[in-house]
Formats: structure tokens, C-alpha cells, sequence
């Protein structure tokens, strides 16, 4: 009996999951014993850390996108279907066509959206460069501004211990927007607020959501004429008046507030009852070392839709995508999964628009906060615009 | 003529020291910190839209072997999976609209070659 494997979504988890199972189990693929199909709301493939650079006119977009097909492998059946409904019991999930798609083993991977409308005004008072829209409107913002206050703000999930997107994105934005600032040759008649809630995951009154980081910030803020404020935790903006609130009882001005917005999962998963997130976030239960989610033995999941500690980011995904493959290929062929994620995260930090700072962490240790460098930056660049093609099409 | 100077190092600081030594004696050390500066310098003289542009042709040679790999793997499958067609079979096989465009393809392909030459 032919296996089939649904993945949904068709963003770097969805994609790199997809190519990695394909390559794992081409010797069932060729006996046709195995069918993998991957569903989508959209026939593009966007490379969301993309927009962090157009928010700075750094790029203008269109390098990020591109067809989903063209960086599947021909095994893989594709379809331009939004899911709508998930039936874990039955095994199969329906498509917005009307389509169900039935299952053996399952893979979601819808990630997060934005969800600024959980504060109240920041939709209309702020920016932000979590998305294109976001980044092409803020970038005009930044056209601009002559003189004033960037103020920037993170929100975190209301569900304890679960990152926004990207942890490190505020931070390297914050450095870039100053680098931006100076290239202009504007930056001291602009003042830069970052702000930090009370509540980080485990850190709190810090400045980073990991402790040896939010230590050196300070001095690295001091040094580009950055000030910083922690225990602002933004739940109300006024956008007439362009002034943050926060749950401390305290009050900003802003000329720019750049934003990191609240985060939410797919409508799908959260209309699927699989959560039990705080409300109705949406995060999925998953088990830290399989990636199952909780409770389901033939579902997986992995990215920015996981209720897991660990960064909600690239560099997290391209760590637990082989993981993800390797169970469900294990379980097809053993009858049980036998690889376990560790929490590992990679990636290289954008430190300003020329300064690149690896960083690696996992479930045991925090990221060790390094100096940026002129070759880091490259590195970053490179992946942004070549490399990650490669490790979406699951060569790299 | 140099002084010597006893200094307390840990043993690991002496290993180093004692290979910078071999380095020094042997003359190597002189091409090592070339090699060095050579690094130093290319580093320094590279700029973001050199990354860009290189970085640009690698991904491009990249698509070209995902794109080959996937349909050589695809098209030795079919091949094994089925009996070899005759002559008719072969008009047959053009039938399929996938096969067709990647006809199409190769055919734009000669084009694209052609006014290169």
C-alpha cells in the first residue's frame, strides 16, 4: 500500500522538509511505494529575512521571490490549495478547492503572521519589517524622516517561554536603521529608543531574550549613541498622538515606531483546536526531541508554528527539517522515529549594514555574543542572496 | 645578541611559542604572514556588490545542477519503468504537456545559444 505524506505550506519549512524526504526516500519514491505532496496558499516562495533589507533600501524585494515549483524536486506533487480544516482523526486535510487530502504522515508547517491587531493602534501607529508591505512602508518612513525618534518595541507571545519571530531581528535592525541613519549622514539629529518588555522567555528587565546577550548590549548601544530602556512592555498606541504605552504605566513619543509586532500561527492551525496556546496564539504542542506534536503519532511539525523555546527563524528550521525527514523515514521503514532535534540554531547575525556576527546555540547553551565582522557580513549576503536557494532545494 | 628572559607561561603558551619558534628558523613565517596579508587584503578590497554578483553566478550554477540532477534522475526512472517505444511511441510521448514544454524549452534553450554566437 502506497504511504502518503502531506506537507503543508510552502515556506522554508514546508520546502526544505519536502526536498529532504524526497532525497531520503528516493529508493521507495522508485518502487512508487511513497507519494509526497505539499499544499500552499500561494504559488510564490518568499524569503521572509528578505524584507529586513528592504526597510532600509538595501533591496527592493523581487530578489527574494520566487516560484514555489522551481524549488520542489519533480517527486513531489505541489498544489495551489489554502488549508482550511484539519482532520487528525480521519487523516486527511481539507483545502480551501474543496480538495481533502488525506494522509499517512503529516507535516504542518504554515509558520506565523503578523498579528498587530492584538494592540490595540500599533496597526495604525506602527511598522514594521516582519513582511513586504510592512518593509515597503516603513522604508518610505525612512525616506523621510529628517529629524525626531525611531522608537522600537518587541512584543512577545502571552504563551511563557515562546520567542516572536526572528529573536535577534529588533537587534540588527536597531544597527542597521543607525548605519542607515549615519550613510545619510542624518543620525544625530535622530534619536533611537530600543525598548525591552519586562517578560522576555526567561529573561527579565533585560534587553535580550537570552541573558549573555542582553548583558553586552548596553555597550554596544553606548558605543552607537543608542538608548535603551527595558521593562517597556508596549500594550497600547496612540497613533494620533504617536505615543506607546506600555503595561508598566510609562508613555514614548515617536516620530517612527518600528515595531515588533505581536506573532500569531496559521488560521488554520488555530481554528484546528490542536492548541492550547494563551489567546488562541496557536502555537502547536511539539515534542522538543521528535518534533511530533503532542498527542498525534503520524503528525510533525516544525518552524515558527512550534511552541518550542528555540528562535523562530531559518536558521532554527535548517536544523530541524533533517530531523523531521529522517523520523518520518525512519518510522516508514522501521516502524519508529530515531533521530531527536537538540535545539540547535545557526545563523549569522546582520550587526549594521556591513558587520556580520555568527552565532550558534542549542536547548543547553546560549549564544556567546561574538564581535561582527566585514566577512560575516558577506557570509550573509551570500546566504541571503545565493545560499539559501541551495538549502531550501535541500542541497546544502 | 638577545637576552634571555624567563618569563612563567603555562605549558599551552609554551607549545605555541615554540612552534613560532620552528616558524621563525625555518624561514616559513615569512611567507605565512604574506599569505596572511594577501587574505587580509582581499577581504578588504571586496565589496558588497562583488558578493552580490558572485554570489549571483553560484546560485545560477546551482539551479542549473538542481534542474539537470532532478530530470536526469526523472527521466532514467521513466526509462527503466518502461518498455522502449517505437517509433509511434515516440510521437506518443509528446503528447504529455509537461514533455512538450520542456521541448519548448530545449528548443529556447538552442535560441538563447544561437544569438551568443
Amino acid at each position: 500500500m502506497k504511504k502518503k505524506i502531506l506537507i503543508v505550506g510552502g515556506g522554508t519549512a514546508g520546502t526544505m522538509t519536502a526536498n529532504n524526504l524526497a532525497k531520503k526516500l528516493m529508493p521507495e519514491i522508485n518502487q512508487n511505494e511513497i507519494e509526497i505532496t505539499m499544499i500552499s496558499n500561494s504559488s510564490k516562495h518568499i524569503y521572509r529575512p528578505g524584507a529586513m533589507y528592504v526597510a532600509f533600501h538595501k533591496s527592493s524585494g523581487h530578489e527574494f521571490i520566487r516560484d514555489q515549483r522551481s524549488l520542489l524536486m519533480p517527486e513531489i506533487d505541489f498544489f495551489v490549495d489554502e488549508a482550511v480544516d484539519i482532520q487528525t482523526e480521519s487523516n486527511f486535510v481539507k483545502g480551501k478547492s474543496g480538495t481533502n487530502y488525506h494522509y499517512d504522515y503529516l507535516v504542518l508547517a504554515t509558520g506565523c503572521e503578523v498579528a498587530a491587531n492584538r494592540i490595540p493602534g500599533l496597526e495604525e501607529g506602527g511598522d514594521w519589517f516582519y513582511n513586504y508591505e510592512g518593509a515597503k512602508k516603513i522604508a518610505k518612513k525612512f525616506e523621510k524622516l529628517k529629524k525626531g525618534r525611531v522608537l522600537v518595541t518587541i512584543n512577545f507571545p502571552k504563551t511563557p517561554n515562546i520567542p516572536h519571530q526572528c529573536g535577534i531581528a529588533p537587534v540588527e535592525t536597531t544597527m542597521m536603521l543607525h548605519d542607515y541613519l549615519t550613510e545619510k549622514g542624518i543620525r544625530d539629529d535622530i534619536e533611537i529608543i530600543y525598548t525591552y518588555p519586562k517578560h522576555a522567555q526567561t529573561v527579565e528587565d533585560g534587553l535580550f531574550l537570552q541573558t549573555p546577550t542582553s548583558n553586552v548590549l548596553p555597550s554596544i548601544f553606548d558605543s552607537i549613541n543608542v538608548k535603551y530602556k527595558t521593562s517597556f512592555t508596549l500594550n497600547k498606541v496612540d497613533p494620533d498622538n504617536k505615543i506607546a504605552y506600555s503595561e508598566e504605566g510609562e508613555e514614548l513619543s515617536f516620530d517612527i515606531l518600528m515595531a515588533t509586532p505581536p506573532f500569531e500561527a496559521a488560521k488554520v492551525i488555530r481554528d484546528s483546536g490542536l492548541s492550547s496556546s494563551l489567546d488562541n496564539e496557536g502555537w502547536l504542542p511539539t515534542n522538543k526531541q521528535t518534533l511530533k506534536v503532542e498527542g498525534l503519532d503520524n503528525v510533525y511539525t516544525l518552524g515558527d508554528t512550534v511552541d518550542l523555546s528555540v528562535s523562530k527563524a531559518g536558521g532554527t528550521i535548517h536544523n530541524q527539517t533533517d530531523v523531521v525527514a529522517d523520523n518520518i523515514a525512519a518510522e516508514i521503514r522501521y516502524g519508529y522515529p530515531t533521530e531527536s532535534y537538540d535545539g540547535k540554531v545557526i545563523a549569522v547575525a546582520q550587526m549594521g549594514l556591513t558587520c556580520g556576527m555568527p552565532l550558534w546555540y542549542d536547548y543547553k547553551e546560549d549564544v556567546q555574543p561574538t564581535p561582527c565582522s566585514k566577512l560575516g557580513s558577506f557570509v550573509r549576503l551570500g546566504f541571503n542572496k545565493g545560499l539559501y536557494w541551495a538549502a531550501a532545494r535541500g542541497m546544502l | 645578541m638577545s637576552e634571555e628572559i624567563k618569563v612563567a607561561k603555562t605549558a599551552e603558551m609554551q607549545q605555541i611559542e615554540d612552534k613560532m619558534t620552528m616558524l621563525v628558523q625555518t624561514g616559513r613565517i615569512d611567507n605565512l604572514i604574506d599569505l596572511l596579508a594577501v587574505v587580509s587584503d582581499q577581504i578588504e578590497m571586496t565589496t558588497t556588490p562583488m558578493v552580490e554578483k558572485v554570489v549571483n553566478s553560484v546560485d545560477n550554477l546551482a539551479t542549473v545542477g538542481f534542474i539537470t540532477e532532478n530530470a536526469v534522475r526523472y527521466a532514467k526512472r521513466e526509462t527503466d519503468n518502461n518498455e522502449i517505444p517505437s517509433l509511434f511511441g515516440l510521437l506518443k510521448l509528446m503528447k504529455d504537456e509537461e514533455s512538450r514544454k520542456g521541448l519548448a524549452f530545449m528548443l529556447n534553450l538552442t535560441k538563447g545559444i544561437g544569438k551568443q554566437l
